[in-house]
């Protein structure tokens, strides 16, 4: 298989006027424009592979978009070469080429012909494009007539319906209800089971997970990694929340975080460790997962209880809570370390946050705790079959022939 | 160097200390642009299960002029239904909604012709466009002979003044797809020459039922317009190229196309200005639509032969504008997603 895009050491500058002039008179009067240089891009290697699905990621200002648009060839980079091998089509907003005086029926030519489709391939599959938005009977009124819902729905069918050998898609995409989400996805899958290259920018990582075989990690405008997607999103993952976790010891610092309780007795450190002792952040499905915790306690008079709950970070679903009473495992009265193991983590892919919390036996007396404060990611273990939901679950499924009645 | 050569394959790549690694990861350095060992192709990047040599990816081959014009011209072809349906757009969009359509396009030359006829007739009174005599005898009334030259010099006017802010009034197209960005003045241009396609049917016309059937001449007239379209494009290519980094162009460009057309003998004729103002004579032939107004003139209502000089002349000036047009549009258009 070839190579569907290489970009070569490209490097690629903004830059941001303080004062741009526009017109003869400032152009005469200020000699010079007042400008900094800003390199979004610096030195970008990389090969997209022919039939390729690549997602890039990266922090919000890292230049993932830059280099999208210099692969579609809407930017031209300062140095280096892009080279691409195929037609491209980049999807970077919906309704790109759309005039609101045109008809959908002319809006639909002229918007894949800014998009570089045939008039020929466009007019075989017109009755599908105005089928998919569902405004057959509005298609000769101009556009600029329709409902927001209507236009988008046709800027959506255009988007979808190119077929380009290259197809470069921005997160823009990912807008629209769920519905759509579901029926791009579909699409995608199609063209991608056609053999198509397709480079994709997204924030979410599932999608990232979901949809690509590859990917790439921009950071502040270099290529951090290169690979298969599992090994980059975790790796990108783990290094985002080290980020996390020193904003977090910040945080601690401030009376404001999400802390709470009587001081009676305080946590004075939560960690996460694998199977081998390590400190990590990022956990395979099946792999041991030690929570550690330290504590100091002042005047506690009670009994001593520290509990832990886990969450899904997305939709704060309540997944599990323990604490040592359940347990009946006394804590050390004055200073000591709790751990909590889970043999084989049975949370799938996804990112989880934790509760930590030191109470009295009643549960009722809230010593110290730290709500929600310490998280940990979840990603795919190859080696196990995929499942469903939030949890592995051990199960056995049987099944037999039914008896034919008489 | 060794790196340059490397090939990736995800199962064999292993790190400098001999470890098997799981992960590609590009050298990432902050090397200045231009350090050698850069050029030298430091790829590490790449596919997961495929074989690639790493010279397949390195810089392209610089080209000559010539490819690269050709190479242009090809994709500029390629572009031809973006650019008919830029065409169809602006003239849709331009007379839509509006009671008389495209009839607009006929009426506004036709209301000038009647205003000039009647400041010629009952104000000035002077014998401006006396001209050639037809050679058979037929008069030419004033009317017919100021639509003529207006018809081919507002070919020119109109797609110049249009295309000067069609790459500014492009910014929502150029930031979300790339295209060959010359079409978007030529479309102008092209869109001009469709108005002007009605107006020559319009002429032609009444041609015929005012003065009289034309002339052999007339098969001239798609070498005139050939003329004229050419210099149009070379300018609409190097004005809508400046005007992306001096905006003042969009108000300039009125006042500059209205001198150009008191200069060029479009309301009165070559033969008046002889005779009243030698002087301005030469500054009228350097003039490079003279040429092309005065000899559509002559071939379709004065039956008459081109004045072959200064069309060779206009000829000549519209290559000369549309190397320059093209050259400064070439050079100054890989920027302008970023500054529209």
């Amino acid at each position: 298989m070839g190579v569907a895009i290489a970009c070569h050491d490209v490097w690629k500058s903004y830059r941001i006027y303080h004062q741009r002039s526009h017109t003869l008179k400032e152009k005469v009067l200020s000699r010079r424009n007042v400008f900094e240089e800003f390199w979004a891009l610096r030195g970008i290697d990389l090969a997209v592979p022919e039939g390729a699905t690549m997602g890039i990621i990266g922090a919000n200002g890292s230049g993932k978009s830059t280099l999208l648009k210099t692969m579609a060839r809407i930017l031209t980079p300062n140095k280096g070469s892009v080279m691409v091998n195929g037609s491209v089509s980049p999807l970077l907003e919906l309704g790109t080429g759309f005039h609101p005086e045109l008809t959908g029926r002319e809006n639909v030519f002229m918007a894949c012909s800014v998009l570089g489709q045939k008039r020929r391939d466009v007019e075989d599959r017109y009755d599908q494009i105005s089928a998919f938005a569902e405004i057959e009977s509005f298609m000769d009124i101009p556009v600029k007539n329709y409902s927001s819902g209507m236009y988008a729905r046709l800027a959506f069918a255009v988007a979808i319906s190119v077929e380009p050998e290259i197809l470069i898609i921005d997160e823009v995409l990912s807008v629209g209800d769920e519905s759509f989400q579901i029926r791009c996805y579909q699409r995608l899958e199609e063209l991608r089971a056609q053999g198509r290259t397709i480079v994709l920018v997204s924030h979410s990582l599932p999608t990232i997970s979901g949809m690509c075989t590859e990917a790439a990690w921009v950071d502040h405008g270099e290529i951090r990694e290169v690979g298969t997607t599992d090994d980059v999103v975790a790796g990108y993952v783990a290094a985002v929340h080290n980020e996390a976790a020193e904003f977090t010891e910040q945080a601690e610092q401030h009376p404001a975080g999400k802390r709470y309780g009587s001081g009676q007795a305080e946590i004075t450190d939560v960690s996460f460790v694998d199977g081998d002792g390590q400190e990590v952040s990022s956990f395979r499905t099946g792999d041991p997962l030690t929570m550690r915790l330290a504590y100091r306690a002042h005047a506690v008079d009670d009994e001593l209880v520290c509990g832990i709950g886990v969450l899904r970070a997305e939709n704060l679903a309540y997944l599990f809570g323990q604490n040592t009473v359940q347990a009946g495992v006394p804590l050390p009265r004055n200073e000591g370390t709790v751990e909590f193991t889970l043999p084989s983590l049975p949370l799938l892919k996804g990112e989880y946050v934790v509760n930590v919390v030191l109470h009295d036996r009643s549960g009722r007396h809230i010593y110290d705790c730290h709500d929600r404060k310490y998280w940990f990611s979840v990603v795919e273990n190859s080696t196990m079959p995929i499942e469903g939901g939030m949890m592995h679950v051990t199960g056995e499924w049987s099944a037999w022939t039914s008896p034919v009645s008489a | 160097m060794i790196d340059a050569l490397v090939v990736v394959s995800r199962a064999t790549l292993r790190e400098p200390d001999g470890s098997l690694s799981g992960r590609f990861r590009s050298e990432g350095t902050v090397a200045a642009p231009g350090s050698q060992d850069r050029l030298a192709g430091s790829l590490r990047s790449v596919a997961t299960s495929t074989v690639q040599a790493a010279s397949r990816l390195g810089p392209p081959p610089q080209q000559g002029w010539v490819r690269r014009f050709l190479a242009a011209f090809a994709e500029l072809w390629a572009a031809r239904e973006l650019t008919g349906n830029l065409v169809r757009r602006d003239l849709k969009v331009r007379h839509r909604g509006t009671f008389l359509g495209m009839l607009w396009s006929l009426t506004t030359p036709l209301l000038i012709v009647g205003l000039y006829y009647f400041i010629f007739k009952f104000i000035i009174k002077a014998a401006v466009a006396q001209d050639l005599p037809r050679p058979d005898g037929q008069a030419v009334p004033f009317a017919v002979y100021f639509f003529c030259g207006l018809s081919i010099w507002n070919l020119f006017a109109t797609g110049v003044s249009a295309s000067t802010s069609s790459v500014i009034g492009s910014g929502y197209l150029l930031n979300k797809v790339y295209f060959p960005r010359s079409v978007l003045p030529i479309a102008s241009v092209l869109s001009a020459l469709v108005t002007f396609g009605f107006e020559f049917a319009v002429l032609v016309f009444i041609t015929l039922i005012a003065v009289g059937p034309p002339s052999i001449y007339v098969l001239w007239v798609p070498v005139i317009v050939a003329v004229v379209f050419l210099q149009a494009v070379g300018l609409a290519l190097l004005l809508s190229a400046v005007t992306v980094y001096l905006r003042d162009m969009v108000h300039f460009i009125g006042i500059f196309m209205q001198v150009w057309f008191w200069s060029t003998p479009v309301i009165y004729s070559l033969i008046y200005v002889a005779r009243e103002s030698p002087a301005a004579l030469n500054l009228l032939k350097a003039n490079p639509m003279t040429g092309a107004v005065v000899s559509f003139r002559n071939v379709v209502v004065l039956n008459n032969p081109p004045a072959l000089k200064l069309l060779a002349y206009g000829a000549a000036c519209a290559v000369v504008m549309a190397v320059m047009g093209t050259t400064v549009f070439a050079r100054s258009q890989r920027r302008f997603s970023e500054i529209v």
